[in-house]
């Protein structure tokens, strides 16, 4: 009896490792994607940064700023939606971090015409 | 010699452990990770209002005519004339420290009010003022080495008495963002009549001057 498990064991060990390379191989995965995936570990800041606007005397916001973001976050792009109390956009830019010694601060325009007085939150990331 | 012995269990753990691996590499497939997000976040804002009323304005007249005279500083209307040669500009702020707003913070909008009490056919341009000055010193040769803009922030009519508004928004923002609020010079831009606005001294607090404000921080 004990053979016979050890037997069915090792049949179902050989079923599930088969099955396991068949989904891989479903995926198509490539070492390429994977390795892009591993990237994703570095980032140029964890800490949360602040950003202000202006506005023209309508009360149209002209630009946001985003201050003190780490010169490591040079070539990235800095994107940000501007929300209302819905957390729908009002509208939406990005930019190119720049070069600079210290914290940068990044100013963005573009945003069309979207009123300060409907904006409630910024949601901004930072992409390689 | 030792039989290797399968037991149910380990094959479940083993199955289920596949299985968790290539459900995360699949994931990763599905996201498309060429372009990598390194960060993101979110900032709320805070929304409020904080107008202003005499007890923290401040304001004077000066005086080409008497070019040290700081009597405007405590008079209670504020006289504005083109004349050349013997012109009046007046000067209006307001103390924003009470609204505790870091310069972190911005206008959403501002509206200043005056009320003129003496009317005349004149445009009244509003310059923004970037310096600091206090009325109990300002004179009218002080008025040189203050920062003042060129361009106005805005106009109104003064040919009739009443409460007139200018828009301020853009100023005030800038302002919240330096620190400190320094106002606006008030000058004739047209016309030859002296006209009169209210002074935070007035008697009537109707013909004081004001600002409406709402911000977020």
């Amino acid at each position: 009896m004990k053979r016979l498990t050890n037997i069915l064991g090792i049949a179902l060990t050989a079923a599930l490792v088969s099955a396991g390379v068949a989904a891989a191989a479903s995926l198509g995965l490539t070492s390429g994607k994977l390795g892009a995936g591993s990237a994703t570990v570095s980032g140029c800041t964890s800490s949360s940064l602040t950003a202000t606007r202006n506005v023209d005397n309508s009360g149209n916001v002209t630009q946001v700023n985003v201050t003190s973001v780490p010169q490591a976050c040079a070539s990235e792009t800095l994107a940000v939606t501007l929300q209302n109390s819905a957390h729908t956009s009002l509208g939406a830019a990005s930019t190119t971090v720049g070069t600079c010694s210290g914290g940068c601060t990044v100013s963005i325009t573009g945003f069309g015409t979207v009123s300060a007085a409907n904006v409630t939150a910024y949601a901004l990331s930072l992409t390689e | 010699m030792r039989r290797l012995h399968i037991k149910p269990l380990h094959l479940v753990v083993a199955a289920v452990g596949g299985s968790l691996a290539f459900s995360g590499v699949a994931y990763a497939a599905s996201l498309g990770l060429s372009t990598n997000k390194l960060f993101a976040w979110s900032q709320t804002l805070t929304k409020g209002t904080c107008n202003q009323t005499s007890p923290t304005a401040d304001d004077t007249f000066v005086q080409q005519g008497s070019p040290n005279s700081t009597a405007g500083g405590t008079a209670t209307t504020l006289t504005i004339k083109p004349t050349a040669g013997s012109q009046d500009y007046a000067f209006i702020r307001f103390d924003l420290s009470g609204c505790s707003l870091p310069t972190t913070a911005g206008a959403d909008s501002a509206v200043l009010s005056v009320r003129v009490t003496t009317s005349g056919a004149d445009t009244i341009s509003v310059f923004p003022v970037t310096s600091s000055w206090s009325s109990s010193t300002l004179t009218w040769n002080g008025v040189s080495s203050l920062t003042i803009g060129s361009t106005a922030t805005g106009t109104f009519s003064a040919s009739t008495t009443g409460t007139k508004t200018v828009t301020v928004t853009a100023d005030v923002d800038a302002a919240i963002k330096a620190g400190t609020l320094w106002g606006w010079e008030l000058r004739a831009t047209s016309g030859t009549a002296t006209i009169a606005i209210g002074a935070a001294e007035n008697g009537t607090a109707g013909n004081r001057p004001s600002m409406t404000l709402s911000y977020e921080k």
